[in-house]
């Protein structure tokens, strides 16, 4: 099981600079946030998922099409209530509260489509990488990607990406440790079984509490902001490709600003 | 505020910065899949992480919720409403720290294992107070974009944070910090007394920080669900346009200025 929503696949927008997909990505959410009305977001939706399809990035949408649909529903019932209208339909909902509504969602599903693009086709290490090249203090960004790579080995699943070996040796030494006190971690079922791996997860905190120290200790040894300017063994730069993504971006986006302001 | 960027000199809070996301990252993804308001909200035991750690840890606790919640919305839910995500969860890990022994009274003025009922009411203050603030920050940025109304989010972000903070945080409290202070990992023993912000009448950014997180919060509901206007045992009509950001933004810069005199 991949736990992020990275797909290792040869593309267009894989091959693009981090950064430049950030800024797409910033530039889908200003397009998104100019209408309020289902019409142009549609079209704009239609836009990005050509960008996936591009990308070869929409088989990522079966991992979340439950989470747009139930997007879509909550934020029209929530807005149909809550919004201002004058055309009664029922109860409190009035046909411009829908139509807002509406909008709304298919506002949120599209930067929810979009991000999903993002994180398909841009590995952690880039965009840590592309987040360091726009100026983030290193540290910062440090900070980030060291805690995307625990995630998972906290989690527990460690065919995500990477792995710190010594926090699996601590579930796998206080897992032993707990079995040889009586701890019975096979029986029953699924809900026995979760109940049981509770008390490992205070002695497994603490133990990654307590490397601190010496995790610290190993990054200072190694040079850890010693020096301003830092190499990177992963090398990105923008090319040809992302002149020409960027242009047609902003072409896109000043398309629909036009839209917004001259209705 | 100082420390929130003083502590970056220091390897040791940079390591708590990763380990604070990392761990409330790692117990907000499971349960990604139970949302109370798709895509902006779901069920988050993981929320007592930064109370807890905002008071072992201080501004790592504060940068490690923050770089947390944004991981946990790499998990499908990356969007606009991730950056008021980011605003939000760094607040509702900095309040504690900057709030605890600062409120008078209220205070108990006590070490965090003290296990008393004092501490405990202390303890359920701030949590309280950092669920608001961090519920009004993220529902005012998505009522601004028009993605969800305030009035819908504020109040469930508010009890889905404190719920959480007030029923495992005493525990994990009692249970870490005598281990983190023999550690030498609480933030106050990392650093050096010149690199955090000493306030001459910290009460005072503590009572702004409550009139603006509250005052946000019933301000906020009441113009976006309409109730302002409403008639005694009437439903009043809400808004879509800018009223609950205009009605909101003057506590939330009250909330802002507290923090920076507590």
């Amino acid at each position: 099981m991949n736990l992020f929503l990275y797909l290792d696949r040869e593309s267009p927008v894989h091959r693009l600079d981090p950064r430049t997909k950030i800024f797409l990505l910033l530039g889908s959410f200003v397009a998104a946030v100019l209408f309020f009305q289902p019409g142009p977001l549609l079209a704009l939706l239609a836009v990005l998922l050509l960008y996936g399809a591009v990308g070869r990035a929409l088989g990522n949408l079966r991992r979340v099409w439950f989470l747009l649909l139930s997007i879509a529903l909550i934020s029209t019932v929530s807005w149909s209530v809550f919004a201002r209208g004058s055309t009664p339909l029922v109860w409190r909902v009035t046909w411009e509260g829908l139509r807002y509504g509406i909008g709304a969602a298919i506002k949120i599903d599209s930067m929810i489509v979009s991000g999903l693009i993002f994180l398909s086709t841009t590995r952690t290490e880039e965009i840590v990488l592309g987040l360091i090249r726009l100026r983030v203090p290193y540290q910062a960004a440090f900070a980030f990607s060291l805690a995307i790579r625990m995630v998972p080995t906290i989690i527990g699943t460690a065919l995500a990406i990477r792995m710190v070996p010594t926090i699996i040796g601590t579930v796998v030494t206080v897992a032993e440790a707990q079995r040889s006190r009586g701890l019975d971690l096979e029986s029953g079922g699924p809900v026995q079984r979760l109940r049981s791996h509770v008390p490992l997860l205070v002695p497994i905190f603490l133990h990654t509490l307590r490397n601190t120290d010496q995790l610290a200790k190993a990054l200072e040894s190694r040079g850890f902001g010693a020096g301003r300017e830092r190499t990177s063994y992963l090398e990105i730069g923008f090319h040809v490709a992302d002149a020409f993504a960027l242009i047609l971006a902003g072409l896109i986006l000043a398309m629909f600003i036009a839209i917004r302001f001259t209705g | 505020m100082r420390e929130v960027l003083t502590m970056w000199r220091h390897t040791k809070m940079v390591v708590l910065v990763a380990l604070t996301a990392a761990v409330y990252a790692a117990i907000l993804i499971p349960l990604k899949g139970i949302p109370l308001i798709p895509g902006f909200t779901e069920i988050r035991p993981a929320n007592v992480v930064p109370v807890v750690f905002s008071l072992l840890f201080g501004p790592a606790g504060a940068w490690g919720s923050a770089f947390g919640n944004l991981i946990g919305d790499f998990f499908g839910t990356l969007g606009l409403g991730s950056i008021f995500g980011f605003v939000g969860n760094f607040f509702y890990g900095l309040v504690p720290y900057k709030l605890w022994g600062k409120m008078g009274p209220l205070s108990s003025g006590q070490a965090l294992d003290a296990r008393s009922t004092r501490q405990l009411l202390e303890y359920l203050l701030v949590a309280f107070l950092a669920s608001l603030s961090c519920a009004v920050i993220i529902a005012w940025g998505v009522d601004l974009f028009g993605l969800v109304p305030f009035g819908v989010l504020a109040p469930i972000i508010t009890l889905n944070n404190f719920i959480a903070a007030a029923i495992l945080g005493p525990f994990l409290l009692w249970l870490m910090y005598p281990r983190a202070k023999r550690w030498d990992i609480l933030w106050t023993e990392i650093m050096e007394p010149g690199e955090i912000s000493r306030a001459p009448r910290p009460w005072v950014g503590a009572v702004l920080m409550w009139i603006g997180g509250i005052g946000g919060l019933v301000v906020g509901v009441a113009i976006s669900t309409g109730l302002h206007a409403a008639l005694p045992f009437q439903f009043g009509t809400g808004t879509t346009g800018l009223g609950v950001v205009a009605g909101v933004l003057p506590f939330l810069l009250l909330f802002f200025l507290g923090c920076f005199l507590a």
